[in-house]
């Protein structure tokens, strides 16, 4: 008994020795501080390096890009950042980029052009291994560099001029490269941070950054608190700070939502936005992206035209997101809504008698003489309530009977490479609000083509279109660009363009909701 | 004199760890020198007991079984990844052959098969298992060790719940056998056997956050939010234990000892926790060696659900991710512990029951 009496006494005099933990709120004041939760560990916040859109959340709030969207304007054209202006000469083959010279870095060292081509050459070099480098290949001889052919970076075509003045060289024609700009990975760098601290740069103790926001906590798996940067060159932060969470679990997140503990959740389940659309808290937009099937144009019976266009005029993409219900927009054309060169007439509508027809003209009036028809999807229980409709669908308007087969994300996309089946579902994201970052999926000579079909005239028009400068005549390219592809050749059938579904508590004003998903919090007020 | 501290040293460990985690339970951080200091404590008085007791030959024996367990499962481990379609850097976007290609040499994946293999088991012996391939430029050692205190913290924690609830249950019901008591709680021990984790967490949120309003959903950052994970993870083995101890109870109560114990006039509850309990704990003991590496591990649901920064989203994300070094990292701490916590199991049982001779 005396051991253990002992013993608590030494217990409690090292309890009185310990320190508290840091509590869940890091000491910030609830009224200066936004809390959104952003589901996961940010991979990465090494922009050169990072590939996924929570690592891109983080970055764009501490950091900025020579350029940056004007979402005010439909168009969606661009408008100064650290680059006040810029023009293209040479058929938009060469750019000049005047930057601001009021801009310092949040250590005081003032911001020059030399950063942007430090981050360059890092993106590009091959021992970086930046999943992103091809962003840049429209530069000259920037994928010589990343292949490594050329060693000495100043034959790649960016260069710092007398005037301190950023020129870029490209390629070929680029109408779009200062829209390349607004991305993480062509932001400029400090290499000098980089190189004292190696990998564990980007730790808040050591990073450099320029942005609205500077990068306070890390705590992995956990959370991250940004501090209003009182250096920035602009306008300054409208809230103090930024407390990102990392809850997985959506049903969590929403239970922390309603009692006030976050302020923001986005990626709401589909099950429950039945429920959800009905508070006065939810919001929704568009996103520049696209839900389509592709076809396999090398495997009988998707050989034959006239099955693919068969197939694309049986499904009412209309019928698919009424049931989803979560506003998403359907659509037969590529370029999606809300970008330019959209086009809604565009496409294979839905006519499930044209669609027989086809099917008779491909010479299977009795459809049960085709072979059996895969539709794969990979494990998601959206993609598998638009499988089953679309299953339906066909069965229903065509008569012909499609099995559906999923599988793990990345088995599923080994397959897509090895053995592309009858009918397969993917995504795409805008990387860049243009049509060509849509159109040039397509190509014969891209990497994400997976439906074995290539068409010279169809590469043509995406080639030359980049080179136009005039907007109506690069929209007429374009259009006949996806004549081809939704029309005449059908390797595609676009299904619709995604919605981002948000929820956001009263008490925050000018929540950055756009087609890029661009989430920059410089702007928010809280009341 | 000296006899009765020997006899006291176990409980005075046991009671001593007790303190700790009670500290670390109401949000207290320790200097990392007392947690070093009981480290030695614990493996010291292992060590004091293995060559007390002679166990030395058969602790070689044991450790060189495991080290040869531990290489096959490394090995298969790295066939098996190998094997799995799908490679770590396909995406949604597909990246073109230049940018793989850097990427395969960064990664060394573009090296013969054995050439990786032999690489990759020089890291395993020196502990250094790479750069994870998702989270860009940490080392997998990083990574664990600073995802592996949360799932301790949880895993300990569960796991005293699970023993102060499950034992004392389990020897109470078998006392009452076949009486209302005995009924039950045993009806509470099957309900929890029978309830899995994905049903008990949220219904715990439902009712402590959402209807009460007394308790945080989530987040892993004082006592209050310890509590219903800890319950939700804790309940289940804390069910078994229950039926375990109870089945052995009624075992050891049938045995002439205990006859003999109860002829000498010692009181009911003296007979049922000096005499019986201690010779009951073995099958709960068989038990709890891959409960503790179970627990210690984390609880991917419970981890997911309660948004602890834990090491169990690992085990699982890692092999989605296709994230090779972080998955190796995983398999080989898993495995460990479990070889750990069952020879530490086996050296326990003959301090509980000192006819089971280890050699």
């Amino acid at each position: 008994m005396k051991l253990g009496l002992m013993l608590m006494i030494v217990g409690a005099l090292f309890a009185s020795s310990c320190t508290k933990k840091q509590s869940t709120q890091y000491g910030l004041k609830n009224e200066e501080t936004l809390k959104i939760n952003i589901t996961t560990e940010p991979p990465s916040l090494d922009w050169s390096k990072s590939t996924d859109t929570t690592s891109a959340l983080i970055q764009d709030n501490i950091m900025e890009g020579m350029v940056e969207y004007n979402f005010e304007d439909p168009d969606l054209g661009l408008k100064p950042a650290l680059a006040k202006e810029w023009n293209s000469t040479n058929k938009a083959q060469t750019w000049t980029f005047t930057l601001r010279d009021n801009v310092k870095w949040n250590d005081g060292v003032p911001f020059t052009a030399q950063h942007i081509v430090d981050g360059w050459e890092r993106l590009l070099n091959p021992t970086t291994a930046s999943e992103y480098a091809y962003f840049l290949y429209g530069v000259k001889n920037a994928s010589k560099y990343s292949r490594g052919e050329i060693k000495d970076f100043s034959q790649v075509g960016v260069k710092v001029n007398k005037k301190g003045q950023l020129v870029v060289e490209l390629e070929g024609p680029q109408s779009y490269f200062p829209y390349l700009l607004t991305h993480h990975c062509t932001y400029p760098i400090r290499l000098d941070v980089i190189k004292k601290f190696g990998e564990k740069w980007t730790s808040p103790e050591n990073i450099v950054t320029l942005g609205a926001y500077n990068l306070k906590i890390w705590e992995h798996d956990k959370a991250i608190v940004l501090e209003r940067n009182d250096s920035y060159y602009s306008t300054p932060a409208k809230t103090k700070n930024i407390l990102a969470y990392m809850i997985p679990q959506v049903s969590t997140a929403i239970t922390l939502f309603e009692t006030g503990k976050i302020d923001v959740q986005a990626n709401l389940p589909s099950a429950e936005l039945k429920v959800l659309k009905k508070k006065k808290e939810y919001k929704e937009s568009g996103i520049l992206s696209l839900y389509y099937y592709g076809m396999n144009t090398k495997k009988p019976p998707f050989d034959n035209i006239n099955v693919r266009k068969a197939v694309a005029h049986a499904i009412d993409r209309k019928e698919i997101t009424t049931m989803l219900d979560g506003g998403q927009r359907p659509m037969t054309s590529w370029v999606p809504p809300g970008m330019f060169g959209f086009d809604s007439n565009k496409g294979a509508k839905f006519d499930p008698s044209k669609a027989k027809e086809f099917l008779a003209k491909a010479g299977f009036k009795d459809p049960s003489k085709l072979p059996k028809i895969d539709l794969a999807y990979n494990t998601n229980e959206d993609h598998k309530r638009i499988a089953e409709n679309v299953q339906a669908q066909l069965k229903r308007n065509l008569g012909i009977t499609v099995e559906i087969k999923n599988e793990e994300w990345k088995s599923y996309l080994g397959k897509l490479k090895s053995d592309t089946p009858h009918i397969y579902r993917m995504g795409w994201v805008a990387d860049f609000p243009d049509p060509d970052n849509f159109l040039n999926l397509m190509t014969s000579y891209s990497d994400n083509n997976h439906t074995n079909w290539g068409n010279n005239a169809f590469d043509d028009l995406i080639k030359r279109a980049v080179s136009v400068d005039k907007k109506d005549d690069r929209r007429e390219l374009y259009a006949k660009a996806q004549q081809i592809l939704t029309e005449d050749e059908v390797p595609v059938i676009p299904i619709y363009s995604g919605v981002s579904h948000i929820l956001v508590n009263e008490r925050v004003k000018n929540y950055p909701m756009n087609v890029m998903g661009r989430r920059k919090f410089k702007g928010v007020v809280l009341k | 004199m000296i006899d009765k501290l020997k006899g006291l040293a176990f409980p005075a460990l046991v009671f001593w760890l007790l303190c700790l985690v009670i500290n670390s339970f109401m949000g207290y951080e320790m200097p990392s020198i007392i947690g070093k200091l009981t480290l030695a404590l614990v493996f010291g008085s292992l060590i004091f007991y293995i060559f007390k007791m002679r166990l030395f030959s058969y602790i070689t024996q044991r450790v060189l079984e495991s080290a040869f367990t531990l290489f096959a499962i490394a090995t298969l481990t790295f066939l098996l990844l190998r094997v799995l379609p799908g490679g770590p850097f396909d995406q949604e976007k597909t990246l073109p052959p230049e940018v793989m290609a850097n990427i395969a040499k960064k990664y060394n994946l573009d090296a013969p098969m054995y050439v990786q293999y032999f690489d990759y088991m020089k890291g395993v012996v020196t502990f250094d298992f790479g750069e994870s391939y998702k989270y860009i430029g940490r080392p997998i050692t990083d990574i664990l060790v600073e995802s592996i205190p949360a799932s301790i913290e949880l895993g300990i924690y569960s796991l005293i719940l699970a023993f102060l609830m499950g034992i004392p249950s389990g020897v109470i019901a078998a006392s009452k056998h076949n009486k209302f008591g005995d009924r039950i709680l045993m009806f509470f021990a099957i309900s929890g056997v029978a309830l899995p984790v994905f049903v008990v967490a949220p219904a715990l949120i439902l009712l402590f956050c959402y209807k009460l309003g007394w308790l945080p959903a989530a987040l892993w950052s004082g006592p209050q939010y310890y509590i219903l994970p800890v319950l939700a993870l804790g309940t289940r083995p804390a069910a078994t234990i229950a039926r375990l101890t109870r089945a052995s109870v009624l075992e050891v109560i049938a045995s002439d000892y205990i006859r003999t114990a109860r002829s000498k006039g010692l009181s009911n509850s003296v007979v049922l926790f000096k005499h019986v309990l201690k010779n009951s704990l073995i099958p709960v003991l068989t038990y709890s060696g891959p409960l503790v590496a179970g627990l210690l591990s984390g609880s991917f649901v419970v981890e997911l659900i309660f948004a602890i920064p834990g090491m169990a989203k690992h085990f699982v994300q890692s092999v989605s991710n296709r994230d090779y070094p972080l998955i190796m990292g995983v398999t080989l701490l898993y495995s460990a512990l479990l070889i750990i916590s069952n020879l530490i199991v086996d050296i326990l049982y003959s301090y509980f029951d000192p006819r089971i001779q280890l050699s």
